[in-house]
Order: structure tokens, then sequence, then C-alpha cells
């Protein structure tokens, strides 16, 4: 008997409740499906459900089973997933995204550190937001990614968080590039350029709250990401933009007369980043590409920022949180 | 497109906008007609796994096993944590069975939940959701319990370690897998149940429906709908990224659908109004659609 596949009919009835629909969900006939459970109920030996002309509920011993015949599923695909990659040796892909604020520099130093660990397995790199980074690894269109925190990472395993140094690009002739650092309130009166909401809904809600608490409330917020749709509106519209210290070369080259960057006073911006893959599908390639990019955002940095930067802040949970340690 | 279809998109286009993650069931009760955003994904429970724990209590009330008027008795120590009821207060406390279940359902009291789930046992709220056929829903630790395993998962940082992403992704309690749990799905068709009497004798579901109808909170799904003359009762649930509630919303022409809203935030933050309202807002997608058909 082959198990699994019993099982997944198992499964599927009892979240149905209904032969009928469950055998749709599983694109095979319904008294196929019957024969199947009825193999099941044998071979195990209890009684999986009860069945009347009308419904069919699921039976203690059928409960008591439901959990670990799902978590059986759930490692048989994990195991096919890493056998496929295993079988295809020499041909593997690895389908694999970054965030697109990285420096040119940056990725390339990703795809050779991922080819000196792992020169089997082909790179197929896509530059894709968090956003849709999360909607395809959740799908099991792409294997691994560069994730900007804060995002939901239900069902993903995490690598490092590491941290990106955040400062301003601003007119040269501004007052507060002037400044060795500049505060956030130093910005007041310029518009702000900043990467679209629905990228990285969070990070971006965090952006203007931590600008707004600051004394930072830009008349205006330009969505745009592209360097020279960034330059354009700081030379001519007096915008700022707010970009890691390890993609500053990106926009404003060294004696740029007209942009120059500076770091921002407490560094109230920095981001967070983690490479992200989906829980259970990690495997040596995976590893390889989050041991790459980790190594290369560490250099980027000039000598590693996982530390956490922030000072840290009191924490009070109100009484609607509901939980309390 | 069909208009189940273009509800669904609106409603996860507003998870979106206020940045959660969001599964949600909605069902007229009377009808049974349907809106189904991510209804059979397993959620954490949270909270909300107290009106489980309260439908429990009344069966074993309604089966004579016993007296909803018997006194218990909680001393100021031992108390689960909370910052609500009981768990906040700091002298010793006598009281009903029933005026507990008010606390633990009025203002998510984790102290009174777990005074009620020690009188009657965790095998008894299975086997009452279990016995109405919610064969996803189960419950596999008290609040205390729970929370310890945040505390063991979160490390010696506490709560300042919960807005850290790896400690997150580490936590046995927001892991459906591992933790109390159900789907919407499961639990409109438990709610639907109350408003039905067909959990309990009607004396009882009427109990139920008062003690929902009494929780104090006015942010998540109560927000949706701003109308002096719709009935909104309801239980939340809430953890470190997680947030929910499941109630049922009553019009005054007699429409009544329960609604259940499981939702994750990207953010660890703990304050977050656009989150919860969110849990208003797509009800009241998922509730304007079904009174639509």
């Amino acid at each position: 008997m082959d198990l699994i596949r019993h099982l997944e009919c198992f499964v599927a009835v009892a979240e149905a409740s209904h032969f009928g629909r469950a055998a749709t969900r599983l694109g095979i006939a319904q008294p196929q499906l019957s024969q199947r459970i009825q193999r099941l109920e044998r071979e195990l030996g209890v009684r999986l459900f009860e069945r009347t002309s009308r419904q069919v509920t699921i039976t203690k011993a059928g409960t008591l089973l439901l959990d670990e015949a799902r978590e059986l599923l759930t490692r048989s695909e994990s195991l096919m997933a890493a056998a496929r990659r295993i079988r295809d040796g020499e041909s593997g892909l690895l389908r694999a995204a970054l965030p697109p604020d990285l420096a040119g520099e940056t990725v390339a130093a990703i795809l050779e550190g991922f080819r000196q660990r792992h020169a089997g397995v082909e790179l197929e790199l896509h530059e894709l937001s968090t956003a849709q980074q999360l909607t395809r690894l959740a799908s099991h269109e792409l294997d691994v990614g560069l994730v900007h925190h804060p995002c939901d990472i239900t069902g993903l395993e995490l690598g490092p968080v590491l941290r990106r140094e955040v400062g301003v690009l601003l007119p040269r002739h501004s007052p507060a590039a002037a400044l060795d650092t500049v505060p956030l309130a130093a910005l007041d009166g310029h518009d702000l350029v900043l990467f679209p909401r629905s990228a990285s809904p969070a990070l971006y809600d965090d952006i203007l709250t931590t600008c707004a608490r600051d004394g930072y409330t830009p008349a205006a917020v330009r969505q745009g990401q592209g360097a020279s749709f960034v330059r354009g509106l700081i030379l001519s519209a007096g915008a700022v933009a707010f970009s890691p210290q390890d993609a500053r070369s990106t926009h404003t080259a060294e004696g740029d007369p007209d942009i120059t960057w500076r770091p921002l006073a407490g560094a109230p911006l920095n981001w967070r980043h983690s490479v992200a893959w989906p829980r259970g599908r990690g495997d040596a390639a995976v590893g390889a590409f989050a041991e790459a990019t980790t190594r290369a955002l560490l250099d980027a940095a000039a000598g590693g920022t996982d530390e956490p930067a922030e000072p840290a802040r009191p924490l009070y949970l109100r009484p609607a949180s509901e939980y309390w340690l | 497109m069909t208009t189940a279809t273009t509800t669904s998109r609106r409603i996860h286009a507003a998870f979106a906008e206020a940045g959660v993650t969001g599964r949600l069931h909605a069902l007229d009760i009377d009808s049974g007609a349907e809106i189904d955003a991510g209804a059979d994904e397993a959620v954490v429970t949270a909270s909300v796994h107290k009106l489980c724990l309260l439908v429990a209590l009344h069966q074993q009330a309604a089966e004579g096993r016993l007296d909803l008027t018997e006194q218990i008795d909680c001393p100021p120590t031992g108390r689960t944590a909370g910052p609500t009821g009981l768990a906040a207060m700091l002298d010793p406390v006598r009281m009903s069975l029933r005026d507990t279940a008010y606390l633990m359902t009025a203002v998510s009291d984790n102290t009174a939940a777990d005074l009620l789930l020690h009188r009657i046992g965790l095998d008894a709220v299975n086997s009452a959701t279990a016995g109405l056929g919610l064969t996803r829903t189960r419950a596999v630790h008290t609040f205390h319990d729970m929370l310890a395993t945040i505390r063991d998962d979160a490390g010696p940082g506490r709560a300042r370690a919960l807005t850290d992403p790896q400690v997150v992704a580490r936590l046995t309690a927001l892991d459906p897998a591992r933790t109390n749990r159900s789907t919407p799905r499961e639990m409109t068709r438990l709610l639907r149940a109350v408003w039905r009497d067909e959990a309990c004798p009607a004396e009882h579901g009427a109990a139920i429906r008062r003690l929902l109808g009494l929780q104090v909170w006015p942010h998540r799904l109560a927000s949706g709908f701003p109308f002096d003359d719709v009935h909104v009762a309801g239980k939340t649930g809430s953890l470190p990224t997680v947030r929910n509630e499941v109630g049922v919303v009553e019009y005054p022409d007699g429409g009544r659908y329960a609604v259940a809203v499981f939702t994750r935030a990207a953010s660890t933050a703990a304050t977050l109004p656009a989150a919860d309202a969110v849990i208003g807002t797509t009800a009241r997608i998922a509730v304007d659609a079904l009174r639509a058909t």
C-alpha cells in the first residue's frame, strides 16, 4: 500500500468532512476515494470515519491520528524536494531572490561566493521586493530569498539577522549636508523619495513613523527606487532619500558635486535583513546561498554589523495585549 | 470574475495595506452563505480558545456535572500572568464559576481562564470541540503553560527579545502544529452552534452569548461596525505578532453573521492600531458581501 497517498486521502476527507468535496480536491473519483479510505482503515486496524447516508464525521481514533498523518505528509514533501535536487545533481537549479536596494558589487560578491561554495548548482537569481519574495516562497516558486524585516515570517526559517546602516542622500547645497551626522529633524522641509509601500509595507510604515516621531514629516513622499529617478528628484526638487551605507555608490560617486550621503545621527533607521527559506526545505544549496549572502553583506558593511546598534528602549505592553511576560 | 473572488481579493488587499497576513471566514448563520479568505488554514487561537473553554464549561453545567454558582478560590500567589482581571489583582478572591467565566470572556483574564481550565480539564475542552465536529481545533496547553513556552523560547531578553525576528521565528506559541489551534471555518462553525443552541441547551447558549456581548474591547471586530443598532459579540486573541477575533454581528433586520479573523503582523511592535482595526475592516467587507447576496 502507498501509505503517503492513502494518508493524503484521509486528511482530505477529514478536512472537507465530505467524500465528494475531498475527491474533487484530490482530483480522483469518489468511489476510488472510498476504496482507499477502507483500505487504509483495514491496514491501520481502526475505523477513521463514521458514515451515514447524509454526512461523514471523523471518529475519535481518526482525530488522534490526524496530526501525525499531517506531519508525515509535510515530511514527505520536504524529502521529495531534497531528493529532487540531489537527483538532478549537476543540472540542479536554485531559485533565489535579492531585494533591489543592494549595490552591484554586493550582488556580484553573492554570485561569486555561491559559485565557490556550490559550483554544481545553477543559481537563478531574481530581483524581487520582500512582499514578492514572501508570496513566492509560500507557493514554493522560490527556494530562498533575502527579506527586509519586519515581515510575516510564518512558515519560514531564517539565517542570521543582518543590519545595514541607513543614511540620507541629499543635495550638497542643503544646510543639513554640512553636518557630519544628520538628525532626522534637520531634514524638515525636504520631500522624501521612498521605495513603493507595496514592496515592504511594514518597513515603509516603520520608516515614516520613526521620521515623524523624530521631527521630520515630509510634505510629500514620492515613490521611487531607480538610481537615476532618485537622483533627478534630489537634484530638481530638493528631495532627500534614504540609502544604506553599502549602497551609496549606486547614487553618488566619490566627489559628486551635486549629491552627498550623510549618516543619520543616532542611527535611527537601520535596516534588518535575513536570508529566508520555507521551513523544512533548507538543503546544501540553500545553505551555500545563505552563507554567501551573509558574508557579502557583512563585507559590504565593512566589518560586520550584526550587533544590535539601537539602544534598548522601554516596552510598555498595554492591557489589550492580553499577554504578559 | 465572480463576486466571491472580488470580495476575497478586497479582504486580502486590506490585510496587506495594514501590514498583516490574514485568514478570514464569514458565515451567514441562517442561510449558510459564506466568504472564504483562507478559511481552512491552521491558525494559532491564543485567547480565542477561551471561547471553547466557555462552551465546555456550559456543557458540563448542562449535564449537571457542575454548578455555575459554585464558589472558587483564587489565592494571590500562583496566578497565571496577565494584564487584566484576577491576573492583575493583588488580594485573595472568592467568586462563582460563572463570574470567573465573565472575567475570562469580558477582559480575557488569563488567571480566570486557568482556574476554569483546572476545574474542568483540558480534555473536557477538546471533547467539547470534537463533539461539535471540529477536528482541527485542539487545546494542547493551559494559558500558563502557553506563556511559559514564550518565556522559555524568548530566553533572557524576555519581552524585548520578541522584537528579534529570529526569536519570533522559533516561538512554539506561534506554530499552529505545536500550540492551541483551530481554523477560521471551525470557529464560525462553533459560533453558529452557539447562536443556534446546538452547542448547549438554550439557557446556556443565552449565557454564553451574553458574556461574548460583554467583551470590552472596541478596537478589532467591533470597530468595523460603527452602528448603534448593530450588536457585536466576540472573543479576541493576542500574542506577539498575533491578533485575532471571532464573533457574531447581528443586524436589526435579523441578519446574523459569524466571523473569524486571524492575523499575523509583519511588525513585531506590540502597539499596532492599524493591525487591530483591519480585523473590523475585513469583517465588514465580508458581512456587507453576505448581506448583498
